[in-house]
């Protein structure tokens, strides 16, 4: 068990006034069996109503809309929780067994896939840490060369990517293999923006696993989101008016 | 069931009825070469007729099917016992393009997920009907034989003095409660992508018809989850229920396609608060899917158990061995769909094909038997036409309209669409087919 | 009635101005084959109000493409259709009677070019429009939402009239038209006219001398009352 305190910001600007801004951030830490939120506060800036949801994932969802023009968003998380391995989640969906729109494997995947399907052998947990390992070995983690909507097969193709790319990748395979997967977006001390890994299905229970670090996942790490993959899980999405407009997204993150 | 009595005479005139058709815009869009063209909807004077004996079962099994659909949309979208009791195995809900994992959880409003339902239906030479296919998303066509009755009616009087009719204007009426059933507080509203949609003629009639606002996606915003309309004098009005005639995954930019330019960000979030209702409710493609299709009976039979009363063409699912088995030995009397996909695509007919194509055919059942379904060829009852001074022969369909409010109705008419062409069976208007009023006889 | 958009509360406007230009351009081209009846070139002055260059055969050429020429945007045929295009998505503000009378009017139009009697093919049009009219007149219920039609009509006939050098009584009955329209305008909607503007028009038809002299400046003046922009088709 461990006492953690998060943090994380991130702040849009753009080059000109924007307007009708609707935009749904999930970035509130939900409530499981592995982390007890004890403390937790969001502020938007300019200061806006927002509305609260649980999506079908389960992840909070905050929806706001501003009318008038502006030319920034920030928002602010802060907060402490309790985090404890030693529990399991089980919140399971039949739909994380299924390949989905950023992990569906094309043929460098499938052949991969093909190429070890006779080492990849034992329980669900025994083929999540042999395919972790073998990514470990195979794929590089560098930075600028993936985005936000590299899929898995193109993050594969490369042989590069973040822990983005790692996770799409794993997910795409374990799903495979017919082990159902999930993509978690949160918070970990080894990230200073946000982390994202995988969780597995061992039969029973989630269990998981970081591939871009090849390692388990342990009361260092915070849940901010969780789905079939990225697209579930985006922190934030915004749909806004205004003249040709670029944003400028700074991010920070901390784990105390 | 009944032989259907075949009506072969002209209610009036046809070029008659057709310019007035013309005259009140009865009109769909398509584009040819990228150049959108509207055209008119070509009329048959010759109505299908259905003996009110026919329709009183039709009607009982049609309302019997919906209802056992909204069952199981309500099922997959919450506890998914109908799998969990291996009545439709797992795969088929999920390898499913119309599943959409972002609606789980969500009820709609009075649980009614399928509000207007076109069930498309064909009768074979012996008088039998059955089912070809649901339409659970936007299904359309209603406007059609809707304000065509008007104008036969004015065109020809004597053949509904002559005959019993039931009057099948009270569409717009059943239209109107099915939407305010669901109504969350508001007005009701009509989502069209614009007049350069093939149905736009539908969505302004209806919109008029049931007096509803028609309203685009720039005109709707999402504020506290609630959804509004931008009105003219600058302040904004509630919509409590939206009859869309867009996509699912046009609807939310911010749920779905984040690229869609017609959708309306945070309508999702407003839809799950239960602050207004969708029509029809996002997701219920997974169970008008061709795969899903084989598996309706069984479903009227889990939900409500009961018989089902109207028949599915006989259906086989090589996903089973014994129907493998048959699909095998038969591949070149059968018709094979592909189940994802849509609209004539990824129909084969066995007949069609060469000995090595069949056998080509035949591995990649085999190697993907999930993804095809194989049906008997039904034998169509023909209808008459008029073509220049003579009446032949064509294929045709029915679309029978369900309406799910307060109590599950089936609208007493329906469209009969029919081919042009005498070997086709392909019977979309934007393959040139034309349509022809559908005469239900109250005795 | 109740929520009407801003979008559809232009196009109501444009319907409006379309559909009187239209009118009024067939009538004043049916005056103008009166008049050239036994002349050759006979459409120059009507091409003066216009501001429009002599590109056309003869007087048999200029009366077809200025009636039925959708290609030039000062034909009775393209306001026709632009009329049309904004009336296509009023369907439920305006009624599917309403919209079928400019259907029967596109029908009506593109028969005359087949007839050997262009003016006589023409007559019923007039019937046509009326009848349209008078379906606005019993379909739309909210006067506030009728008054934009008939500002957008209004408006279009002055300036038609203005450009066509009518005489000054019958412009001055179409301008008290228009003020009373304006009257009715509510404070604080978008429909709220340029007060700058209609001073000056108010000065300018005041009197017949300063009609005669005034009137490009009155058009422009018109123009610049509502600016609202037209929706694209």
């Amino acid at each position: 068990m461990k006492h953690v305190n998060f943090f994380y910001s991130t702040k849009l600007t753009f080059d000109d006034y924007v307007h009708d801004h609707s935009f749904s951030l999930r970035i509130i830490p939900p409530e499981t069996s592995t982390q007890h939120i004890l403390s937790c506060s969001l502020n938007i800036t300019p200061y806006i109503p927002t509305q609260q949801t649980i999506d079908a994932f389960k992840n909070n969802v905050t929806a706001g809309y501003i009318r008038d023009d502006h030319r920034f968003l920030d928002f602010e998380i802060k907060g402490s929780a309790q985090v404890d391995h030693t529990s399991y989640r089980t919140d399971y969906m039949p739909c994380y067994l299924y390949q989905s729109s950023y992990t569906k494997p094309g043929n460098e995947l499938r052949s991969f896939h093909d190429s070890i399907t006779e080492k990849c052998t034992g329980t669900p947990a025994d083929k999540a840490k042999y395919l972790s390992n073998i990514l470990a070995e195979t794929v590089k983690y560098e930075k600028g060369f993936t985005d936000t909507a590299t899929t898995a097969e193109q993050a594969f193709a490369l042989k590069k990517g973040v822990c983005q790319d790692f996770s799409h990748i794993l997910i795409s395979l374990l799903r495979m293999e017919g082990i159902a997967a999930r993509y978690i977006a949160g918070l970990a001390f080894c990230d200073g923006e946000t982390h994202s890994w995988v969780e597995y299905w061992t039969g029973d229970r989630w269990e998981g696993v970081d591939p871009a670090n090849n390692c388990s996942v342990n009361d260092d790490y915070i849940v901010i989101s969780q789905g079939r993959d990225f697209r579930d899980c985006a922190i934030d999405r915004g749909v806004m008016f205004g003249k040709y407009t670029k944003q400028l997204q700074l991010v920070r993150s901390e784990l105390t | 069931m009944t032989q259907q009595v075949q009506f072969t005479k002209a209610v009036g005139n046809a070029n008659e009825i057709n310019e007035l058709l013309r005259r009140y815009g009865v009109k769909f869009g398509i584009y040819k070469n990228g150049v959108f063209n509207e055209q008119f909807f070509p009329f048959d004077p010759i109505p299908r007729v259905i003996t009110a004996e026919d329709f009183k079962s039709m009607e009982k099994g049609l309302a019997q099917r919906v209802n056992a659909l909204n069952e199981f949309l309500f099922d997959i979208y919450h506890e998914k016992k109908i799998v969990r009791d291996g009545v439709i195995p797992e795969d088929f809900i999920y390898i499913s393009k119309g599943y959409l994992a972002e609606c789980e959880g969500i009820t709609p409003k009075n649980n009614v997920y399928s509000h207007i339902s076109g069930i498309d239906l064909v009768q074979a030479k012996d008088g039998e009907w059955y089912i070809l296919e649901d339409n659970l998303r936007i299904p359309s066509g209603a406007s059609y034989p809707l304000i065509a009755r008007d104008l036969t009616r004015i065109a020809a009087p004597q053949a509904f003095e002559e005959n019993s009719i039931i009057d099948n204007r009270g569409y717009a009426e059943l239209l109107k409660s099915t939407m305010e059933y669901v109504n969350c507080g508001g007005a009701r509203a009509i989502l069209t992508p614009g007049r350069y949609n093939a149905a736009y003629f539908e969505h302004s009639y209806l919109a008029e018809l049931t007096g509803s606002v028609l309203v685009q996606n720039d005109e709707l915003f999402v504020e506290d989850n609630i959804l509004y309309h931008h009105t003219y004098s600058g302040g904004k009005s509630r919509i409590g229920v939206l009859y869309r005639r867009i996509s699912d995954e046009y609807l939310d930019p911010l749920t779905f396609l984040p690229e869609s330019l017609i959708g309306i960000p945070n309508l999702m979030e407003a839809y799950r608060s239960g602050n207004v209702a969708i029509i029809n409710a996002p997701g219920n493609g997974v169970a008008d899917d061709k795969g899903i299709y084989y598996f309706v009976p069984k479903m009227i039979k889990y939900y409500l158990g009961e018989e089902p009363i109207l028949k599915n063409a006989p259906t086989y699912l090589p996903f089973y061995e014994k129907d493998m088995k048959y699909v095998m030995e038969h591949l070149d009397t059968l018709v094979i769909k592909d189940v994802a996909e849509a609209g004539g695509y990824g129909v084969v007919f066995g007949s069609d094909l060469t000995k090595e194509k069949l056998e080509e055919f035949r591995k990649t059942i085999i190697a993907e038997p999930r993804r095809f379904i194989a049906q008997e060829v039904i034998d169509f009852l023909d209808l008459p036409i008029v073509e220049g001074d003579e009446t032949v022969m064509r294929k045709a369909d029915l679309r029978a309209f369900v309406l799910s409010g307060e109590k599950t109705k089936v609208w007493a008419s329906g469209l009969t669409r029919f081919s042009r062409n005498p070997d086709s069976f392909v019977v979309n208007s934007s393959q040139g087919g034309g349509f022809k009023d559908t005469w239900v006889l109250s005795r | 009635m109740g929520t009407i958009s801003l979008e559809h509360s232009d196009r109501l406007y444009w319907l409006g101005r379309y559909t009187e230009r239209f009118f009024t351009t067939m009538k004043a081209l049916g005056r103008q084959f009166d008049k050239m009846i036994g002349t050759e070139h006979g459409y120059a002055d009507y091409l003066n109000c216009f501001g429009l260059p002599d590109i056309y055969a003869d007087n048999r050429d200029f009366i077809r493409r200025m009636l039925f020429d959708n290609g030039n945007a000062h034909s009775a045929a393209y306001s026709l259709e632009r009329a049309y295009d904004n009336g296509i998505v009023l369907r439920e503000e305006i009624s599917t009677d309403s919209l079928s009378f400019l259907q029967m009017a596109k029908d009506t139009l593109t028969k005359a070019e087949q007839s050997s009697n262009v003016r006589l093919a023409l007559l019923p049009l007039e019937d046509i429009v009326y009848g349209f009219w008078g379906s606005i007149n019993e379909h739309i219920y909210d006067d506030e939402i009728r008054n934009i039609i008939y500002i957008g009509k209004t408006i279009e006939r002055l300036d038609m009239y203005i450009r066509l050098k009518y005489p000054f009584d019958v412009v001055e009955k179409e301008f008290i038209r228009l003020l009373k329209n304006l009257n009715r305008v509510p404070k604080g909607t978008p429909y709220r006219y340029s007060t700058k503007y209609l001073s000056d028009l108010v000065e300018i038809l005041g009197t017949e001398d300063d009609y005669r002299q005034g009137a490009d400046k009155a058009v422009d003046s018109l123009g610049h009352l509502f600016e609202t922009e037209e929706v694209p088709a």
